[in-house]
């Protein structure tokens, strides 16, 4: 035995001395370039969605359909601090070994990638007058570029740390929290510029996106998305620049980028208040809209609202996915989107021009986009049974399947009444303007691959109450997924046929999951709960 | 290419009732808020008298969604099931409606306007939302039958060895299958028991959901649903046995409407036989 186990380290040591190697050529972190490399080099994960494409699709296959089954846990890191109401919704970034980890209530850490244990931990002092911070107390992720890790926090600041240490090396303030700003979002760092939104589209907030220089902290551009008195969209409002500053349009959930267009995709949120509406009659631009922004200046080149004049909190805060693919016959740069408000959306991300917007739930608030690229509305709510204000699908991730040509994503069966009513409107206080009734025994959720050309629905799996749990894909036809009872689920891309489970424990809120190759081997791990899990095929 | 038909989908029973009672909502509440700006009108000349009813009592709903903003907003200080947190102080909603003078009305007054002297703050709720946070409140509260229920004690006993306590519990003695009914008269009405004992299928509390498990023999298996997820189900049985099932062994997960436990109509039970019944659970 002892004869066999030094034939099996001589290749193990070779391994550690190649790795050693590549570390000392690449261990101060990654550049702009390797995050632009994305999943071409999949022994990393530099960014939220792992590329800049939002498609959560890496070409990685040693786990395959035919051994999935053996997929098993390896370890678990357990981070102590819980999400009262959400779940763990981070998407960890790895790189040379270690995974940088944000969680709730903004603690944070540097993990070593084959074991789980803490390099170190953080955890910010926040204030005990918390507004959206104190009720959504999450956190999606660093961002990173070179040595340093950026983090928002929840009394909506932004933070760079040193990402060797856990050391702030320097901080801003994005807004004034205690008017209901929060930050929650993964910072997406597009060449030299850091970029983020802000949380808390419910209070007297006006939402904006802001690019930040990484060295200095400072402030380069800001795209605000409920424009000021006299500029372009403020017609979809009323004429009062006190509703124009408190429009709300939360930007919390990080964007995708097209490095050839030079465009940023993000999505906005709702417009304050959210369910009553007598004081802001019109469509409320840009609220409930994904926005393209040029990187360089935060200028906005193109528009498509999805939800006009909002009245059940649809914010359109998804990560938009990012495809080239075969429209009627000719290539055609898309972006695609899975709405909260039940409409699954393909437009051309050059343009902003809809080719696509068709159901993908039983949503009774209209059944189609008109001619006008209009949704024809049916039911505002008032009327019972619309999606609740949850939506249809929410911010977790989608995943796109190249060649399948299938956006697959969590969607969710709900069935609620809105009532409106008028808010008091207090600063720090929020202000959701009525209450919705929510049938609890009516719900359920799914798993649906859609045709991106058609909308169709081409297999499903269902699972028994609305889920929030995020999806990823991986090239040798799988696609993973979590779900409100804590299972994290394999699927067969192309069938959807269910191939292996794992009860984590807890429920999949809000998160999906990465892949990558460590020491050879291909991991894929999920936040649960307040757990951490890296699975793989076989023990190191 | 659609997935060959499972066994265990879950399909959604459109249920036209629900969008009638919640489109028969929406005109009561603009209907109420018309009914409240009258009694504001009055509120402003008679202070004390704020309104007295709250517009959401018969709506269940209004409990949940409550309990939601509950949670969100007041749990920090009274702790997510209501029932307080010792070492700041803060008291049990639970008891709060046995105490005398506490109506729905006051205690939509104490939401809003907050005890002067002490931490607990006057809040911005909108009406509604109060009320719903009134809804939970009245619902997670410790409140039952509260006059003496007339009737035959000791015949109340032997009828419940006799019909209930194969599956019930009082004080320790009797079946698992059912809720335990120790005390039960402190936590539901009169009208509630006599109904849950005359249609017990009309409402089914969460942990007593009935099903049938078909195995893959046909052997048909039939309980309680206690936990559930896309690939296991966790029952008792009516056996009284907790067994857990992977979907992957079973023909068919059959979601029963009809409770596992029987009716009681008149011809069974008289009006009497339910007084006596319910006066021995009062006794406990």
């Amino acid at each position: 035995m002892k004869y066999l186990n030094l034939t099996k380290l001589l290749p193990a040591g070779l391994l550690a001395l190649t790795a050693s190697i590549a570390m000392a050529q690449s261990g101060n972190g990654p550049t702009y370039d390797d995050i632009l490399n994305g999943f071409n080099d999949p022994s990393r994960w530099l960014t939220y969605s792992g590329d800049y494409s939002g498609t959560r699709h890496s070409p990685l296959t040693q786990i395959t359909p035919d051994n999935v089954a053996d997929l098993r846990p390896i370890w678990t890191f357990q981070s102590g601090t819980t999400t009262r109401g959400r779940g763990w919704e981070t998407t960890p970034l790895l790189d040379d070994g270690v995974l940088y980890v944000t969680g709730s209530n903004n603690y944070a850490w540097a993990l070593d990638a084959r074991t789980g244990r803490a390099f170190w931990q953080y955890r910010r002092n926040l204030p005990d007058d918390l507004t959206y911070g104190a009720s959504a107390p999450v956190n999606r992720g660093f961002g990173m570029l070179g040595n340093q890790l950026f983090m928002v926090t929840l009394d909506a600041h932004l933070m760079s740390f040193d990402r060797r240490t856990g050391e702030i090396l320097w901080e801003r303030e994005l807004a004034d929290y205690r008017i209901g700003y929060a930050a929650t979002l993964a910072p997406l760092i597009v060449g030299n510029k850091v970029i983020v939104g802000i949380s808390g589209g419910e209070y007297q907030t006006r939402g904006f996106i802001d690019a930040f220089d990484p060295a200095s902290g400072e402030r380069i551009w800001r795209f605000n998305t409920i424009p000021g008195p006299g500029e372009p969209g403020s017609e979809s409002w009323p004429d009062d620049p006190k509703i124009l500053a408190e429009g709300g349009g939360g930007t919390w959930m990080n964007g995708s980028f097209d490095p050839e267009l030079n465009l940023i995709y993000w999505g906005v949120g709702n417009p304050n208040p959210d369910y009553y509406d007598e004081n802001r009659p019109g469509d409320n631009l840009y609220t409930d809209s994904i926005v393209a922004l040029d990187a360089d200046t935060g200028q906005l080149r193109w528009h498509y609202q999805f939800t006009p004049h909002d009245v059940n909190d649809w914010d359109a805060n998804h990560m938009p996915v990012l495809a080239d693919i075969e429209w009627q016959g000719e290539p055609r740069r898309v972006v695609m989107v899975g709405n909260r408000n039940g409409f699954f959306y393909v437009l051309d991300r050059a343009s902003g021009e809809l080719l696509l917007g068709k159901p993908f739930t039983a949503t009774t608030w209209a059944r189609e986009i008109g001619s006008d690229g209009r949704p024809i509305i049916l039911n505002d709510g008032s009327q019972g049974c619309l999606p609740d204000p949850w939506g249809s699908t929410n911010f977790y991730p989608p995943t796109f399947f190249p060649g399948l040509d299938l956006f697959i994503l969590t969607a969710r069966e709900t069935c609620a009444t809105y009532v409106s009513e008028e808010p008091a409107n207090t600063p720090g206080q929020s202000n959701f303007g009525g209450t919705v009734f929510i049938d609890a025994e009516a719900g359920y959720g799914a798993l649906r691959a859609l045709d991106v050309h058609t909308g169709d629905l081409e297999w499903e799996f269902t699972y028994p109450s609305p889920t929030f749990g995020g999806v990823m894909s991986t090239a040798s036809g799988l696609v993973f997924a979590g779900d409100h009872e804590g299972n994290f689920i394999a699927f067969n891309a192309e069938t959807g046929e269910n191939l292996w489970h794992y009860q984590t424990g807890s429920r999949i809120w809000g998160a999906a999951a990465i892949t990558y190759i460590l020491d050879g081997q291909q991991y894929v791990m999920i936040p649960s709960g307040t757990t951490l899990t890296a699975f793989a095929l076989r023990a190191p | 290419m659609l997935c060959p038909v499972r066994f265990f989908v879950i399909l959604p029973r459109p249920d036209p009732a629900r969008i009638i009672i919640a489109m028969a909502f929406k005109v009561i509440i603009k209907k109420l808020r018309t009914v409240f700006l009258v009694c504001g009108a009055v509120f402003l000349i008679q202070p004390s008298y704020a309104q007295e009813v709250n517009p959401l009592a018969a709506d269940p709903r209004a409990a949940r969604v409550g309990g939601s903003l509950f949670r969100a907003q007041c749990a920090t200080c009274h702790g997510a099931d209501a029932k307080g947190i010792e070492s700041i102080d803060a008291p049990d909603l639970t008891l709060m409606y046995l105490r005398e003078g506490v109506t729905d009305a006051s205690v939509f007054q104490v939401i809003r306007e907050g005890i002067p002297g002490s931490i607990m703050p006057p809040h911005t709720f909108t009406d509604t939302e109060a009320w719903t946070l009134v809804s939970y409140l009245r619902s997670a509260a410790v409140a039952g039958t509260t006059t003496r229920i007339e009737g035959d004690t000791a015949r109340g006993l032997s009828l419940f060895n006799d019909n209930c306590s194969q599956c019930h519990r009082v004080n320790g003695r009797g079946g698992s299958l059912g809720p335990d009914l120790s005390a039960i008269t402190n936590r539901r009405t009169q009208d509630a028991l006599v109904s849950s004992i005359r249609n017990p299928s009309a409402s089914i509390g969460r942990r007593y959901k009935p099903v049938t498990l078909v195995l893959l023999n046909n052997e048909a298996i039939q309980g309680t649903i206690k936990s559930e997820d896309a690939f296991s189900i966790q029952i008792m049985d009516s056996n009284q046995i907790l067994r857990g099932f992977r979907k992957s062994s079973l023909r068919e997960v059959i979601y029963e409407e009809v409770s596992l436990m029987p009716t009681f109509p008149v011809s069974v039970f008289s009006d009497r036989d339910i007084n006596d019944l319910l006066s021995f659970l009062q006794s406990n």
